[in-house]
């Protein structure tokens, strides 16, 4: 690229120079610039080959540095830094013309500024010494004017031509000089032109010659280049082929081997084969012969089978007849088998599906017998709860009624009393002494003590010892009337809090946890209900059988025992109601024994709660055992009611009633006595009326005017009674 | 077309010669007849290849012939052959080529004669094989390539530059070029007229008078010598993109007179109006056109603003300190990224003008200011205004009276500036004192990739080194080139030294 350019720039500098005619410095002047210029060239030159030569080293160096690289790539960057190189010479060769024609221009412009100065100068000079000359020749003038001698006037005018003829002199001589000077600048521009064209024609030589030079170089360079990778493909080559050839060899010389061994095998393997096939021959027609024998020996054999079998046949065809005809019997029996089996058969199907009907039925029927079954509970259970119900209205009737008669009989019963007392005190005038009957003093239906459950009992002693503190004293004696027992409430409670202490075992753990929030006594409550409910106590007779259990396990294991609480302890619970009354005291003296011995309950070890509890539950099991039935029938006895009834009928005895008879004839007298008494004193009343009235009647006529009229009143006559 | 594109020329050198010969001399005939033997070369061309049809014509026209073995009778063309055949014969009365099959179209084209008329061809026909031949056929040598690789575009602009080279103004009809102009617009991005012929009528007084006094009737005729006025050509050119002009005339030979290479006041302002309206100009050239620096101020403050330009050759001219400035006032309104003064009349004061504008700009890349007369004055405030510039890459001050004073500045320069990539100090006085410095400016520099120290009396020593460190810079600038990634590879940090050490 730059070639051209620059051609461009070189050819524009010569065709303005040559438009320009001013004259230059040229090749072939005397002018010591043009050898300083040519020294320079060659200076340029030999700096050139040197940078080359350096150049040259570098790329030595840079060969080394790069022995690694392939050859291919060192001989392209080689050539390219070469080419590079002689591309910046070959331009650098080129431009020196422009340059040095660039320098020689400056001189030349310096040395053209330093000429015209001094022509200026010159020229100015020339100027100023000519005016002064043109001045003295017109000044003459002046004074040739002034004169009037033509001779002067001749001479003054000749001088005067003199001085005009030296002054154009001088101007034509100034002239020519000047001429003579351009002429030489004329030479010069011919010589520059001459100069310049020859500096273009270097130039184009320089052009042409670095073209081909470039050319030549590059296409050497490009042979370089591809001989170096011709050179490397043919190592390459000549390396595959070795090593192609070296792996051929040896696969070669393998086969080879490979072969020996194979043909030598197969030699080996050819003599195994001969030598097996002898043997095997020897072998085969030793086998042959024995066979025979063995042949030989079977057929004779054969021969004796033969005859055996013959035998045989005939023995088993006779046999065979015999099986046929048992054969065929067996074949009558297995058919008449057969079809006993088909009707047994038969008769199974039909049995299974009665059996299945049956099922069915059964099933059904079950059914319909839960479902009445079910009916009859529901409607039994309605006709318990109906009959509860009824026995409970009966209940009530029956003691509204007993209570109706009870209270119509004592009304009666008073109402005798009251009769009886009258008499008594009225009539008789006997003290009278109010009768004193049991059943006066019984109201409602007698019947049996309501037996409490142990828990309740339990909560009674409990709640009755809590509020023993309070009112011991005054309840004393009331409190303990509910109780029927010999023993005191605090000894019951006292043990019942042992037992309780003693048997947690007995209590559900999730209890336990539930009652640790609770009161104490209530939390004891809770848990002898608990132990209890285990122990299977149930009722109140239960628990004081218990309770006694414990005095008296105390009794027997201490000797000291009393024979009372014993006995006490003993004795049925029905007969504890007609014993009300010692009880009362039992239970006073219970008391006084306990405050006697107060730490009786502590006599008995805890330790020995657990066998006592073991020995009374033992015990227990019996006698409920044989009460279950009875106490689930819970009839009234009414076996007291007629004794209870007869006895209000002879709330009055005979004797009075004797006494009553008695006096009631004696009364009856009396009273007809009276009434006759009556009938008279009516008599009388009525009698004393008439009196009255006829009386009054009196009176009437008596206070009548006709009386005063009269001359004799009949007051004055008789009397008038006063009153 | 062919004779009448040539004869023209040939007529006015002829007419030229004719008019110079009179002053009789050996050279205005050996230049005359330079053109001469170019033209049998030019014109048999034609003749031959017309002979050669008429021959094929006669034999096809015999349906027998036994002499020749590759004859045979299925030879009757096709019809599609025959209507293709027809059409490039009736070409230029009926162009028929776009409603064609594309490769009817370029059968048409392959056989259309290059010399049909530009008015039937120009609009039409965009084959650039079409185009080859028929650039081919006008000029031996073509360089496509300057013509952005279109033959189209070469063959209008060489054909536009031909006529105006050889326009006479007053004498040719200016309807010649303007008729042109419809079918060439699209086609012409570069105008190339290194001729402007002067008016007739000014060869013709020199007859009359003196020969000898050729300056003193420059100067009278100069009103009168203006040249083609290309205002009304280029606001028709609508991609018009470079101007390269020089107002002389070629191979004038003995005939020269001063008036012929004159750049007139009236062509001044005409070409500067005529720049300034055409809005897509990129390039502008008027070099050996003897512009001094009045015309220089009239061409530059009508480029000022302009859009597009970015190229501006004044070299060769007459420009001095005042159009040094103007051009330093252009630099900071416009966009211009290649200013050359070469070869003018530049001295300190403009140097330093232009520098004070390079300081602060951001567009220009390359100066070139050889062959003025800057000193070390206008070279010490280019080199203060290098510190400071971001964007000069190229930079010609060879010939230039510069010293030393200016060389230390410079390798401080050097040391700085990281843009700056071709510096050009030959034909200057830099001195051994001034090489050394320049030596060592060099040493830090890793941007800069030539150097011309040329005659310049430069030590050898520092010259060779500074060529070292040249070297290094350019093999690292191609390793950066090749892998943009590494900025330096080992090796080529590396390379440089083995010699050195």
């Amino acid at each position: 690229m730059n070639p051209p350019g620059s051609l461009g720039g070189l050819e524009e500098k010569e065709e303005e120079d040559l438009s320009t005619p001013i004259l230059g410095p040229s090749i072939y002047s005397d002018n010591p610039q043009e050898r300083i210029q040519a020294r320079r060239l060659r200076i340029a030159a030999r700096l050139e080959a040197r940078r080359r030569e350096a150049l040259g080293e570098y790329l030595d160096g840079k060969k080394e540095s790069e022995e690694d690289q392939s050859k291919s790539s060192k001989q392209k960057e080689e050539s390219r830094l070469k080419l590079a190189k002689l591309l910046l010479c070959g331009t650098e060769l080129v431009t020196n013309i422009q340059v040095a024609t660039d320098i020689r221009e400056i001189h030349r412009r310096v040395e053209e500024e330093e000429i015209k100065r001094q022509r200026l100068e010159k020229l100015e000079n020339e100027v100023k010494t000519s005016q002064d000359k043109f001045d003295e020749i017109t000044a003459k003038w002046e004074e040739g004017r002034q004169k009037r001698i033509p001779q002067d006037l001749w001479d003054v005018l000749s001088t005067q031509q003199v001085h005009c003829a030296a002054l154009i002199e001088d101007k034509n001589k100034l002239i020519s000089e000047l001429q003579q000077e351009l002429k030489t600048k004329d030479d010069q521009y011919v010589k520059d032109l001459k100069k310049q064209s020859d500096d273009i024609c270097l130039l184009l030589e320089r052009m042409e010659e670095q073209v081909k030079n470039v050319m030549k170089t590059f296409r050497q360079e490009l042979s370089y280049i591809e001989k170096a990778f011709e050179i490397e493909r043919q190592e390459l080559l000549t390396s595959n082929k070795k090593k192609w050839e070296r792996a051929l060899q040896a696969h070669n010389a393998k086969e080879l081997e490979y072969l020996m061994n194979r043909i030598k095998k197969v030699e080996d393997y050819e003599k195994q084969l001969n030598k097996q096939r002898i043997w095997d021959w020897e072998e085969y027609n030793m086998i042959k012969i024995k066979l025979e024998q063995d042949v030989q020996i079977l057929e004779q054999q054969l021969q004796q089978m033969k005859a055996t079998y013959q035998l045989n046949q005939e023995k088993l065809e006779y046999n065979f007849q015999v099986l046929k005809k048992r054969d065929e019997e067996s074949t009558v029996i297995k058919s008449q088998q057969k079809r006993k089996i088909n009707r047994l058969h038969d008769t199974l199907n039909n049995l299974r599906s009665k059996y299945a009907k049956q099922i069915k039925q059964f099933q059904e029927e079950n059914q319909s017998l839960t479902s009445d079954y079910k009916r009859l509970v529901m409607q039994f259970k309605e006709l318990q709860k109906a009959m509860r119900h009824f026995a409970l209205i009966d209940d009530k009737q029956f003691r509204e009624i007993w209570l109706m008669n009870e209270e119509e009989a004592k009304d009666l019963i008073s109402r005798a009393f009251d009769v009886d007392r009258i008499i008594h005190t009225h009539h008789l005038g006997l003290p009278w002494m109010a009768p004193d009957f049991w059943f006066l003093r019984n109201v409602g239906p007698i019947s049996q003590q309501q037996q409490k459950s142990a828990t309740q009992i339990l909560e009674e002693v409990l709640m009755q010892t809590e509020e023993e503190g309070t009112e011991e004293a005054a309840s004393e004696a009331e409190s303990y009337l509910d109780l029927p027992k010999q023993i005191s409430a605090k000894t019951t409670r006292k043990i019942l809090m042992l037992l309780c202490d003693e048997s947690g075992f007995l209590i559900e753990s999730k209890l336990l946890s539930l009652l640790l929030p609770l009161e104490k006594n209530e939390c004891y409550l809770l848990k002898l209900d608990a132990i209890f409910s285990a122990l299977g106590i149930e009722s109140e007779d239960d628990l004081y059988k218990l309770v006694n259990f414990f005095l008296r396990y105390r009794v027997y294991h201490s000797p000291s025992s009393q024979e009372q609480t014993s006995l006490m302890s003993a004795l049925e619970p029905g007969e504890k109601r007609d014993l009300e009354e010692q009880k009362e005291e039992s239970l006073g003296e219970g008391e006084a024994e306990e405050k006697e011995h107060p730490s009786s309950p502590k006599l008995i070890h805890p330790n020995d709660v657990l066998k006592i509890l073991e020995a009374f539950v033992m015990g227990l099991k019996k006698p409920r055992d044989s009460r279950t039935p009875v106490k689930l029938k819970h009839v009234r006895d009414d076996s007291k009611d007629s004794e209870y009834w007869e006895a209000l009928t002879t709330v009055i005895p005979d004797t009075t009633q004797n006494l009553w008879d008695a006096l009631y004839t004696a009364l009856e007298k009396y009273h007809l006595i009276l009434t006759q008494r009556a009938k008279l004193l009516i008599e009388n009343n009525s009698l004393e009326q008439q009196n009255t009235e006829l009386q009054m009647l009196l009176q009437q006529y008596l206070e009548s005017k006709i009386n005063s009229e009269l001359q004799v009143p009949p007051t004055q006559v008789f009397r008038v009674p006063t009153k | 077309m062919q004779e009448t594109l040539v004869t023209p020329t040939l007529s006015v050198l002829s007419r030229s010669s004719i008019t110079m010969q009179d002053r009789s001399s050996t050279a205005g005939q050996a230049s005359s007849t330079g053109p001469q033997p170019s033209r049998p070369s030019v014109i048999p061309p034609p003749s031959k290849s017309k002979g050669w049809k008429s021959g094929a014509n006669v034999r096809r026209m015999r349906r027998i012939i036994a002499e020749d073995p590759e004859w045979s009778l299925a030879i009757v063309p096709l019809l599609t052959e025959l209507c293709i055949q027809h059409i490039v014969e009736n070409f230029q009365n009926n162009p028929i080529l776009k409603q064609l099959l594309p490769e009817h179209q370029q059968k048409v084209l392959n056989h259309l004669s290059p010399d049909l008329p530009l008015t039937v061809t120009a609009n039409l026909i965009d084959d650039e094989n079409y185009w080859r031949r028929c650039c081919m056929q006008r000029w031996p040598v073509c360089h496509v390539a300057r013509h952005g690789g279109s033959w189209k575009r070469l063959f209008f602009e060489r054909h536009l530059e031909n006529l105006i080279k050889h326009f006479i103004p007053s004498t040719t009809d200016p309807a010649v070029i303007l008729d042109l102009l419809p079918f060439c617009k699209n086609y012409v991005r570069r105008l190339r007229v290194d001729q402007f012929l002067p008016p007739v009528q000014l060869p013709l007084q020199p007859w009359n008078g003196e020969l000898s006094d050729s300056g003193s009737e420059a100067e009278m005729e100069q009103p009168t010598g203006d040249h083609y006025q290309l205002r009304d050509l280029v606001a028709g050119l609508s991609h018009l993109e470079e101007l390269d002009l020089v107002y002389g005339v070629k191979d004038c030979g003995m005939n020269f007179e001063w008036n012929l290479f004159l750049f007139t006041y009236q062509d001044c302002h005409s070409l500067a109006a005529t720049i300034k309206a055409c809005h897509t100009l990129k390039t502008f050239r008027l070099t050996r056109s003897k512009v001094d620096d009045d015309k220089a101020r009239i061409l530059i403050r009508s480029l000022l603003d302009h859009p597009a330009l970015e190229e501006l050759d004044l070299s060769h001219n007459l420009i001095g300190d005042r159009g040094a400035r103007a051009a330093a006032k252009l630099l900071s309104h416009s966009h211009l990224r290649v200013l050359t003064l070469a070869n003018n009349q530049v001295r300190a004061p403009g140097a330093q003008s232009l520098a004070h504008a390079l300081a602060h700009n951001t567009n220009l890349i390359s100066l070139n200011l050889r062959l003025n007369c800057i000193e070390d004055e206008g070279g010490q405030a280019l080199a203060h205004a290098l510190q400071t510039n971001k964007c000069l890459t190229t930079l010609h001050l060879g010939g230039n009276e510069l010293s030393e004073p200016t060389a230390t500045l410079l390798s401080q320069v050097l040391t700085v500036n990281t843009t700056l990539t071709s510096i050009n100090l030959s034909c200057n006085h830099i001195g051994l004192d001034g090489g050394k410095q320049l030596l060592e400016g060099m040493s830090d520099n890793k941007t800069l990739l030539e150097f011309d120290l040329r005659l310049s009396d430069v030590a050898q020593e520092s010259e060779y080194l500074i060529g070292q460190a040249l070297c290094a810079n350019r093999e690292a600038a191609r390793q950066r080139a090749l892998n943009p990634s590494h900025f330096m590879s080992p090796i080529t940090a590396k390379g440089p030294e083995n010699p050195v050490g």
